[in-house]
């Protein structure tokens, strides 16, 4: 058995605008809560996300990256300890035109049983992901980083 | 055993613009890919998700309407051999001026084909739906009078 978590929404925009979004840190910053990653994108580099602050609140590698279509991370977690020891986790990011939109698909799991990094990443990808479409169709987030801060962490 | 599927997107609206978009069939339509339920919404009611043709769909019943809140609908998908699924879904304002809406849709079959078709069906519909609500437009630019095969 496995944990695994599938979510999928459905963006007005072009791949070339989602892949920016997801690997460009500034712009990051404003949908993810002030959090963005620090990497060069290249499969083989190692990646962290940071707080504001400078710490590290997860860390990895690029395993494929694939512009405008396939993203895949190892994850490993640093903000919990109890989520650091259950070892690494896989994320795919997938970008698929669709109908005029574009179909962000995320994937994210680990091999062992009822993780609960899987669990709470579950909670966490429909704030990240409900926060890009916002910016990207409408210019502004749907959730503040302080209603996000409440319920995530 | 049993299937589920369960999805959460945060709407910048409100709980109110919210349910009178899922339970008015006029504006439904625009962002269910063509179709809308026909019920009365009371408690015990028969309901059906009709087509553009008219024809059903879907039919159940409306098992609690909790007015902006919560609403739970039996579920039959008419094109399967399948036991009725039961469908709930929860709106809940959270600061800031967004709603979490969560959907939770259930069989007591094992790997039922309604859960497959379903959880690819509700991720096109609420993300129609929170373009519309957030920018008056869909998401998709084409495509949006057919219900698309998820299944």
């Amino acid at each position: 058995m496995a944990s695994n978590y599938a979510y999928v929404t459905y963006i007005r925009s072009t791949p070339a605008e989602v892949w920016s979004a997801l690997t460009t840190p500034e712009f990051m910053r404003q949908y993810w809560f002030g959090v963005h990653f620090e990497t060069d994108w290249k499969p083989g580099s190692p990646w962290k996300m940071l707080y504001p602050d400078g710490r590290v609140t997860d860390h990895g590698k690029i395993l494929e990256s694939v512009p405008h279509k396939r993203l895949v991370l190892s994850w490993h977690n640093d903000w919990k300890p109890e989520f650091a020891a259950e070892g690494e986790a896989r994320c795919v990011i997938e970008l698929e035109p669709d109908k005029g939109a574009v179909k962000l698909s995320i994937h994210h799991s680990m091999a062992r049983d009822g993780s609960g990094l899987i669990g709470a990443v579950s909670e966490g990808w429909p704030r990240i992901l409900s926060n890009l479409k916002s910016l990207l169709e409408s210019g502004s987030v749907a959730l503040t980083p302080e209603a996000a801060g409440k319920t995530t962490r | 055993m049993s299937s589920a599927y369960n999805y959460v997107t945060y709407i910048r609206s409100t709980p109110a613009k919210i349910w009178s978009a899922i339970t008015t069939p006029e504006f439904m339509r625009q962002y269910w890919f063509g179709q809308q339920f026909e019920t009365d919404w009371k408690p015990g009611s028969p309901l059906k998700l009709l087509y553009k043709d008219g024809s059903s769909a879907v039919s159940g019943k409306v098992v609690e309407f909790d007015r902006e809140k919560r609403l739970v609908m039996t579920w039959l998908d008419e094109r399967k051999d399948e036991v009725p699924t039961r469908c709930v879904i929860e709106l809940e304002q959270v600061e800031g001026g967004a709603v979490k809406l969560t959907i939770l849709h259930t069989s007591d079959a094992d790997n039922s084909q309604t859960i497959v078709a379903v959880s690819g069906g509700w991720p096109r519909v609420l993300s129609n739906l929170k373009s519309l609500l957030e920018t008056g437009k869909l998401a998709f630019s084409e495509g949006n009078d057919t219900p698309p095969k998820c299944d």
